[in-house]
């Protein structure tokens, strides 16, 4: 019981866990601290379901993809008036 | 002489002819008028300037598109390593206190702040022109360096190990930067759309 109590890591530090993982991975102790800690914990199963929504929305938002263009012909005069 | 005006007559064709896609691609990466209209100009300026460099065998479009690609993550970059005294002093107060907001001493959630399940629909989210505009207002209102860190990890698509290199600084410190701005961005997200 003392291993498992020693191995507990806090919620604090398991959302530093997960936003590490999807950056640079984890350390083998570091995911059995992670997965001890969320099969106990909703409130932190739901951060990381909603971390990895997060990164989604940002990358289908400022990822590569082409958007719609939008017209601008002030700027171009006025970059016309400065070359 | 000659040849600068050269230059000058060729750019002004492009300007007319990329203008507006440059403009829209640099207003989608930053979501700012102003700092889109800046970078385009910005990248026009900087073709004149190296024009000589322009050999031809990319296509024009390509060349500018690089040049306002470097340009915008140049800028985040600069945001991210040289912030002003305030907005230092903003990401250190904000590091405190978003930590005594979320978790207590022992680092456990607080209750006020503990995720709650998600309404509606998050996947199809980004359809709804209202939340772009909440998730526009939550990036905003993050301390300049950590908004500048999300970004700079969309934006080079590239592994964050260089995304680090090229910032250098420790891959420990990139990621608690990430951290906090996560936290307090996923907060921001909660109160002001999915759980309002």
């Amino acid at each position: 019981m003392n291993l498992i109590r020693n191995m507990m890591i806090s919620c604090r530090k398991a959302t530093e866990l997960i936003e590490k993982r999807s950056l640079f991975g984890l350390t083998v102790i570091e995911k059995v601290n992670l997965v001890l800690h969320t099969s106990m914990c909703d409130a932190c199963t739901l951060y990381e379901k909603q971390s990895k929504t997060i990164d989604k929305m940002l990358n289908d938002k400022l990822g590569s993809e082409e958007e719609e263009v939008v017209e601008n012909p002030g700027l171009k005069d006025k970059i016309k008036g400065k070359l | 002489m000659q040849k600068a005006g050269i230059a000058k007559d060729v750019i002004a064709e492009w300007v007319d002819a990329y203008s507006d896609s440059m403009y829209s691609w640099a207003l989608h990466k930053t979501s700012s008028r102003e700092m889109a209209e800046d970078l385009v100009q910005e990248t026009f300026l900087a073709a004149v300037q190296s024009y000589e460099k322009f050999k031809g065998d990319s296509k024009a479009k390509t060349w500018l598109f690089s040049i306002l690609n470097n340009k915008i993550i140049d800028h985040y970059r600069r945001a991210y390593k040289n912030p002003t005294v305030s907005e230092q002093q903003q990401s250190d107060a904000g590091s405190v206190s978003l930590f005594e907001t979320m978790f207590d001493s022992d680092g456990r959630w607080l209750k006020t702040n503990s995720p709650q399940e998600w309404t509606g629909e998050p996947e199809h989210v980004l359809d709804d022109v209202r939340f772009n505009v909440t998730l526009q207002h939550c990036m905003e209102v993050l301390p300049a360096n950590w908004n500048a860190a999300i970004r700079l990890k969309y934006l080079e698509e590239k592994k964050a190990e260089l995304v680090c290199q090229e910032l250098e600084i420790s891959t420990t410190n990139y990621w608690q930067i990430l951290h906090r701005a996560k936290l307090q961005l996923r907060k921001c997200l909660d109160e002001n759309w999915f759980n309002k």
